[in-house]
């Protein structure tokens, strides 16, 4: 995995997103949402910011085991995009 | 050694050679009539050119032709022995003709700007090149540490795991250190940095030998935009020199005729570039001309399809002395005898286990070399295989009048031709004197050659390529022109119909070369246990069967395990000569099938890259981006002393008020307080929230509540984490009802900016009173990083209102309270005048555009106020208790540095929930204090810990920043101390054992100076 | 087969140039899995090896196996770039790291196999004169717990590391370092090996191709584990696979503070001795590496993370850029040299940065993890200590402060401060 599909930039090389987190699925305390990971190694939700480029936050859905982008929706967005 | 074979070692008689225009030494090559010649009808020497040129090797001077080679021009001057091994010390001459080079490297250039491990194989000479060999001392021919190895033997495989540790291994490893290593350290670097090029294509085709170059036709003539990249000099691989012919012409004229149509079609041929690496959709090459780092080119290559061509690598036989210089692989002494006219020194023996030995042999007859004998291991049976017709004359022989026959011409030619049988072993000292050879059923009845040089072929093992290439050519296992050339065409084709260009009516080329040959798979000849340390697996690394079997007995069989514990395979080459043979003999020994045998994983890259090439553009000065205040240039005109923080440049002091950075600073920030002063504080991170939602969304980031803040007012502001440690701190400007200007440390900025989007878009309308949807988004405002839009000039001190005012005199700067700010006009551009400051004075801040910067601050130095620096800003912050990240330093939460009433307020943002856990209210957490010499005059430094005692172990805490005051003449200091030891006037030790020792402070109020604040009043 | 492996010394060697390879004796293969054990230790790198030695040597344990799904020494204990060190800032971490430190510089001849540690020093560069304090902070409170530290200002550092030339002009002046002359490197093969060798010759039986995929449990214990080689006994469970924890967690049905992320390292060819240090370089910009020379003459580097969640060791070619930029920034005479190999490993990276050692779940089941970038130098320390948690049923104290509840009650364990994200923004 080397690039990413901004919805509003197009496909982007890596270097300009920024991984924030993945997305905890184990809890809706505060603690569980900063602290705690369900790994699923195949499957694996997480927050990326296009940070040099449009800056949209991203909720890409990815298999860490090979790179693969399985969906990318816009953070807090109604619409998913792909 | 006969003297005619000896190398001249006469410079002068070299010199007058170069000046005559020939080759000084040129019994190893036949007779020049031009650079291009042939005899009896072969090509030869076609990478050489006319004119010649001298070098050196170990001090001697050496003639070359223009295209040489270093090996090629030594081979060609009688030179045998290149270099010493790592490990044995033993003399090694050429292995390779290629980068695959083993044995023969080269340190390049005089100290300290060497180039080291260059294979004298790729080297391409430039005149008064300065080549040395590697690993010898005092000499290359007479070795000191070879002397160590005449107990060699002990030196098996991982020998250094299981000795060398009493007392220490620290005691040893200086000596392993110096004799391990191949090439000079280089003490300098002198390389400037390559060409960056971006190129974008359909078909991308590595390797241009027949496969490669039929593969890019095929695709360019279907309109596809072709790239080929070629890591040799020239194009055409083994077509440059093969006995073939394709569509009814000489192979090398097909290839140049292929080439300019190639070119014609618009197709880039890139020679020299070695693809290196795959980087997503990206392929990375790098070009290194001449096969030294020097004018390099790194290109990124984006393709439709990715052509790998990238050929066989022949393999050698492992054999009992399979070292010695003089022996060699047989392609690459065709090579050197076909590209650089430099024939095998004689006589000589071919050994291999494939059928293509006989063409080979009469090839290098052909250009005089003295062959004596052909060893081929293949018994009879396997012999009598169909062998295709070809276009050299052995070939068409054994195809009309059977193998016999072809014996029979090879005898006349009276080279002995010995099949079913092997070499069991090369003998010399310096270079092979003899071979012997047996019967491979009857190894009693062995008989010697005498030879100087030994062929070996053992066949071919697809080259590595790109992970996610289709391959094609002797890379797919296609050996020989006729069976390769239609598959690559419709590799080619096939490519370019994929990215949907029409294939077009041409038809593949037909071409026949050497036959395809019979390969019996063969590894390495008997050997009696004691002599398995002589047959060599990895000649760069000296590793031997011997040490396999080490190996193997020790229970290293995988052969990752293999790898790691002999290090076979892990030299400069990558194991290109070693790993194919050492798994197969690790196969045998451990009693598997050959297809059992495992291979290593093998990391990237495909071929070595230099450093250099891959740090690219952003080396030296370009090494990272400098960010420029917009008064950066004045700063730097007037003695301000740049230095970074984070990627931005400040000036610390002004080298006017003092020699070094702390008696100016005192001067500058005595000033501040004594008249005033003018610091540019514009590195400041600035962020502008906007839009009906920003108050309630500003409330959810910040400890405390942003819409409670005035219009006109400003408010100093904390955020947190989601774990309730504190992100930064700054000023929060309520521009109007809907517009907040935030401030944020100078290295925070960005990082702040992040936080406020995720937030936005992580929760989006979560408590917020309006929901005014003002975008795509869904947001009812937006967020910009306004950082380089706003410069910021401090104006501090006492006479800053009269200064000021003399500037502005429409804004009535004396009812601007504290925290206030106003918008007016200088010189045709919005200044915003805020009344704060960092330095507890009567200050203010002016965000103004950047081209105003300059005029403003001109105006003001006019006006009589005197730039401070950075250390001032921290002497009149720290008098003042302010803090910068040496306190937020994302260890600490808002109750640490003293701000319960802020979090008091209780107001639902970002990290109270964890702010709440228990640990962080523990007694022994942090607080944030101030310190003094509890003896007024001693320093203490920031990273002094904090003791309860001189000599003290545990430590309370430590000094954030310490400053020398001027308005208290002492040091003073902030610290964050355990809770539970901070009662004013306690007397603690600032323990700093680093820088010479321990002070005693006194507890004290971090606000040193003006607790009550007047001066920043404006009152007296 | 004949085991138990022969005692290695120089006279060792004479004796086997007589009798040939015959002579030595297999390390640790050619044990067969039985069905019972009083600990299964999940994971063959250097922290399961080291958890198994020290059960059998310190606790008498003798029915021990360490399972493993690949080969022995194969994980980040052979993808590191073997630096040792203990120049920690918190307590908890410099107390645990200097134990480790200590039993590494006598690891050699414990072990009765060379792993080669090499007491070179580690030099933590500044890059500014605000850099300093932050040093100085590190090293006064190194000094106070008895472990080395020394701050070096520019001209000490140009002695100590002449090939650095500190004051050559550069994007970001050098400042001055912290040094700790007992920090260096040590081989990391060797200390896999060295490991599987003496828990081998302890009787600890080491498997390797035997994959772990479950946990047989009953009531709040766990009495076996499910293997592709059956099911196995196992009075206690010890989970030592750093870099696939995330897994085991999911296996074992808990949650973790736990995201795994790739580290490259890379090496060029070798040339003769031209650093006889470690250099760590962190900047601006994931402006990041660490540099050093292998006594084989290759120089090792390695940088900041790839930055996103990985199981795939393949590094991206953007971040071995930025090592290497970094690298030839700091040493620029390396800018002729090429780059022969780079690989990557998975790294357990915690929400605070330091590890986790503690049980989870069930009462036997203890977990090794979190390593973040100190797998490989705290081995011998978490090997001790492990054994003793798992062998007394109480944690020791050099680890208590690394248990599962910090997050909880907020007794982190931050040492650079960059708050519950693995990667720094």
């Amino acid at each position: 995995m080397t690039q990413l599909a901004c919805p509003f930039c197009g496909p982007r090389p890596l270097e300009e997103f920024l991984f924030r987190k993945t997305m905890p699925n184990a809890g809706d305390s505060a603690y569980a949402r900063t602290y705690l990971r369900v790994d699923h190694g195949t499957h694996s939700e997480e927050q990326w910011q296009h940070s040099g480029g449009c800056r949209v936050w991203l909720r890409v859905v990815r298999n860490p085991s090979t790179g693969a982008v399985a969906s990318m929706t816009v953070e807090g967005s109604a619409y998913e995009l792909r | 050694m006969n003297s005619a074979d000896r190398p001249r070692r006469r410079p002068t008689n070299s010199r007058r050679a170069a000046r005559e225009g020939r080759v000084p030494v040129a019994e190893t090559r036949p007779p020049v009539p031009s650079a291009k010649g042939a005899v009896e009808g072969k090509r030869y020497g076609t990478r050489l050119r006319d004119s010649t040129l001298t070098f050196t090797f170990d001090g001697v001077r050496y003639a070359a032709r223009a295209g040489d080679t270093a090996a090629a021009a030594l081979l060609a001057a009688g030179v045998s022995l290149f270099g010493r091994s790592v490990k044995a010390r033993r003399p090694r001459g050429v292995f390779t003709a290629g980068p695959e080079e083993p044995c023969a490297l080269l340190t390049v250039g005089q100290s300290p700007l060497v180039i080291p491990n260059v294979p004298a194989t790729t080297l391409v000479l430039h005149a008064g090149m300065v080549l040395r060999s590697q690993n010898r001392w005092p000499s290359l021919r007479f070795d000191f540490a070879s002397l160590l190895q005449v107990g060699g033997s002990l030196f098996t495989a991982g020998f250094y795991y299981k000795t060398f540790f009493w007392p220490t291994w620290r005691v040893f490893e200086p000596i392993i250190r110096h004799l391990a290593g191949l090439g000079e350290a280089p003490g300098a670097c002198a390389l400037s940095p390559p060409a960056v090029e971006h190129l974008s294509c359909d078909v991308l085709v590595v390797g241009s030998g027949p496969a490669g170059v039929t593969a890019a036709l095929a695709a360019a003539r279907a309109g596809a935009i072709v790239v080929v990249c070629e890591r040799e000099p020239v194009c055409g691989g083994e077509l440059e020199f093969e006995d073939s012919i394709v569509d009814g012409m000489p192979g090398y004229q097909w290839l140049a005729r292929s080439l300019l149509e190639l070119r014609t079609l618009g197709a880039r041929l890139l020679c020299n570039t070695t693809v290196v690496a795959e980087a997503g959709d990206t392929v990375i090459a790098h070009t290194e001309p001449d096969g030294l780092p020097g004018d390099n080119t790194v290109y990124r290559i984006r393709a439709g399809r990715v052509l790998s061509a990238v050929g066989a690598l022949e393999q050698p036989i492992a054999f009992i002395g399979n070292d010695l210089p003089g022996v060699m692989l047989l392609g690459a002494a065709e090579r050197y005898a076909a590209l650089y006219g430099v024939r095998p020194r004689g006589p000589v023996v071919l050994f291999g286990n494939h059928h293509r030995l006989y063409a080979a042999a009469l090839r290098l007859r052909g250009l005089g070399a003295n062959i004596v004998a052909i060893v081929d291991t293949r018994v009879d049976g396997e012999l009598l295989k169909p062998e295709p017709t070809a276009a050299v004359a052995l070939a068409q022989v054994a195809a009309a009048e059977g193998r016999d026959a072809a014996v029979a011409l090879l005898r006349a030619c009276g080279i002995a031709c010995y099949q079913g049988h092997t070499l069991h072993a090369a003998h010399g000292w310096r270079g092979i004197r003899q071979v012997r050879v047996a019967p491979v059923d009857a190894p009693h009845a062995a008989f010697t050659i005498d030879c100087q040089s030994l062929l070996v072929s053992g066949g071919w093992v697809p080259q590595r390529g790109l992970p996610n290439a289709s391959i094609t050519g002797a890379a797919a296992g296609q050996v020989d022109l006729a069976s390769l050339m239609t598959p690559a065409y419709d590799a080619g084709l096939l490519a370019a119909a994929a990215l949907g260009f029409t294939v077009s009516a041409h038809t593949a080329p037909e071409g026949t070369g050497d036959p395809l040959p019979v390969v019996v798979p063969y590894l390495r000849s008997p050997a009696a246990a004691a002599e398995e340390k002589r047959q060599f697996i990895d000649l760069q690394n000296d590793v031997t069967v011997a040490d396999l079997r080490v190996a193997i007995a020790e229970g290293f069989s995988h052969i990752e395990h293999v790898k790691r514990y002999t290090t076979l395979g892990i030299g400069t080459e990558q194991g290109r000569t070693s790993n194919t043979l050492g798994a197969g003999i690790l196969a045998e020994l451990r009693g598997l099938e050959p297809q059992q045998a495992q291979t290593s994983r093998a990391r990237p890259p495909l071929a070595p890259m230099t450093l250099n090439s891959i740090a690219g553009q952003r080396t030296g000065a370009a090494f990272r981006v400098s960010r420029h205040t917009p008064l950066h240039d004045w700063h730097a005109a007037h003695g301000g002393v740049l230095d970074p923080m984070g990627l931005w440049l400040r000036p610390r002091y002004y080298r006017a008020n003092g020699r070094d950075a702390g008696s100016a600073a005192v001067v500058e920030a005595a000033r501040v307080r004594a008249t005033g002063g003018i610091a540019d504080c514009s590195t400041l991170g600035k962020i502008e929230i906007v839009g009906p939602d920003a108050a309630a969304f500003l409330d959810e980031i910040f400890l405390t509540r942003a819409s409670a803040l005035k219009v006109g007012r400003a408010r100093y502001m904390v955020q947190l984490r989601e774990d309730g440690l504190v992100l930064d701190d700054g000023l929060l400007l309520r521009v109007d009802e809907q517009r907040f200007l935030a401030t944020t440390s100078s290295s925070h900025g960005l990082e702040v900016l992040s936080h406020l989007e995720h937030h936005l878009a992580s929760a989006p309308g979560a408590t917020r009173a309006t929901t005014l949807p003002t975008d795509s988004r869904g947001c009812g405002l937006s967020i910009t990083d306004v950082t380089d839009s706003w410069a910021v000039i401090a104006v501090a001190g006492p006479s800053s209102r009269p200064t000021l005012q003399g500037l502005l005199p429409t804004v009535a700067l004396d009812r601007l309270s504290h925290m206030a700010f106003i918008d007016t006009e200088y010189a045709g551009h919005t200044v915003r005048v805020l009344r704060a400051g960092f330095s507890g004075e009567l200050a203010f801040e002016l965000y103004c555009p950047p081209v105003l910067a300059a005029v403003l601050w001109q105006a003001l130095l006019e006006a009589g106020l005197a730039p401070y620096g950075i250390d001032a800003l921290d002497i009149l912050r720290v008098e003042k208790g302010y803090l910068t990240t040496a306190e937020i330093n994302g260890q600490v939460t808002p109750l640490d540095l003293g701000m319960q009433a802020m979090v008091g307020q209780g107001n639902a943002c970002i990290g109270q929930t964890l702010l709440a856990r228990p640990a962080f209210h523990e007694e022994h957490r942090p607080c944030l204090v101030g310190l003094q010499a509890a003896d007024g005059r001693a320093a203490f430094l920031a990273g002094a810990q904090i003791a309860l005692s001189a000599g003290g172990t545990r430590s309370l805490g430590y000094v954030t920043s310490s400053v020398f005051s001027p308005t208290l003449d002492r040091w003073v200091g902030l610290a964050l101390v355990a809770r539970n030891h901070t009662s004013l006037g306690t007397t603690l030790w600032a323990r700093d054992p680093l820088r010479g020792g321990d002070t005693a402070v006194c507890v004290v109020s971090p606000v040193h100076v003006d607790p009550e604040g007047l001066r920043m009043k404006g009152l007296p | 087969m004949k085991f138990s492996s022969r005692r290695y010394s120089a006279w060792s060697l004479l004796r086997a140039r007589f009798a040939g390879a015959g002579y030595w004796r297999p390390l640790w293969s050619g044990r067969t899995l039985q069905t019972a054990y009083d600990v299964v230790v999940v994971g063959a790198g250097g922290h399961g090896l080291a958890t198994a030695y020290h059960l059998a040597r310190d606790h008498g344990l003798r029915r021990v196996a360490v399972l493993d799904k690949g080969l022995v020494g194969y994980g980040n204990v052979g993808r590191n770039t073997t630096i040792v060190r203990s120049n920690y800032l918190l307590p908890e971490n410099h107390y645990f790291y200097e134990d480790a430190l200590r039993r590494y510089e006598t690891l050699s001849r414990d072990l009765n196999y060379n792993v080669m540690y090499s007491p070179r020093g580690v030099v933590d560069i500044a890059l500014s004169d605000d850099d300093l304090p932050v040093l100085a902070r590190r090293g006064n409170a190194l000094r106070m717990a008895g472990i080395d530290a020394e701050l070096l200002d520019v001209a000490a550092l140009e002695r100590f590391v002449p090939a650095l030339a500190p004051r050559r002009q550069r994007r970001f002046q050098i400042a001055g370092a912290l040094l700790q002359r007992r920090g260096g490197t040590v081989r990391h093969d060797a200390v896999a090996w060295g490991y599987a060798r003496a828990a081998a010759a302890l009787g600890v039986d080491i498997i390797e191709h035997c994959e772990v995929t479950g946990v047989h449990t009953q009531g709040g214990s766990a009495t076996a584990v499910e293997t592709t080689h059956g099911a196995v006994q196992a009075g206690r469970i010890v989970f030592a696979t750093a870099g696939h924890t995330g897994l085991v967690g999911r296996m074992l049905g808990v949650p973790l503070p736990i995201e795994t992320h790739l580290l490259q390292a890379m090496v060029t060819e070798p040339i003769k001795p031209l650093l006889d240090t470690v250099l760590v370089y962190v900047g601006p910009g994931h402006a990041e590496s660490y540099v050093s020379q292998s006594d084989r003459g290759g120089i090792v580097m390695g940088g900041h993370l790839d930055g996103f969640p990985s199981y795939t060791r393949e590094g991206r070619w953007h971040r071995l850029e930025d090592v290497v930029q970094a690298s030839v920034e700091l040493l620029p005479q390396l800018g002729g040299l090429k780059l022969l190999r780079h690989w990557a490993g998975t790294n357990d990276m915690t929400m605070d940065g330091s590890p986790l050692m503690d049980r989870v779940r069930y009462d036997n089941v203890f977990l090794n993890a979190g390593w973040c970038y100190g797998g490989f130098k705290s081995i011998p320390a978490s090997g001790a200590a492990m054994a003793r948690f798992v062998a007394s049923g109480t944690a020791p104290d050099l680890i208590r402060a690394f248990g599962l509840s910090r997050f909880a009650t907020g007794h982190l364990l931050d040492e650079p401060g960059y708050g519950p994200y693995p990667v720094r923004l």
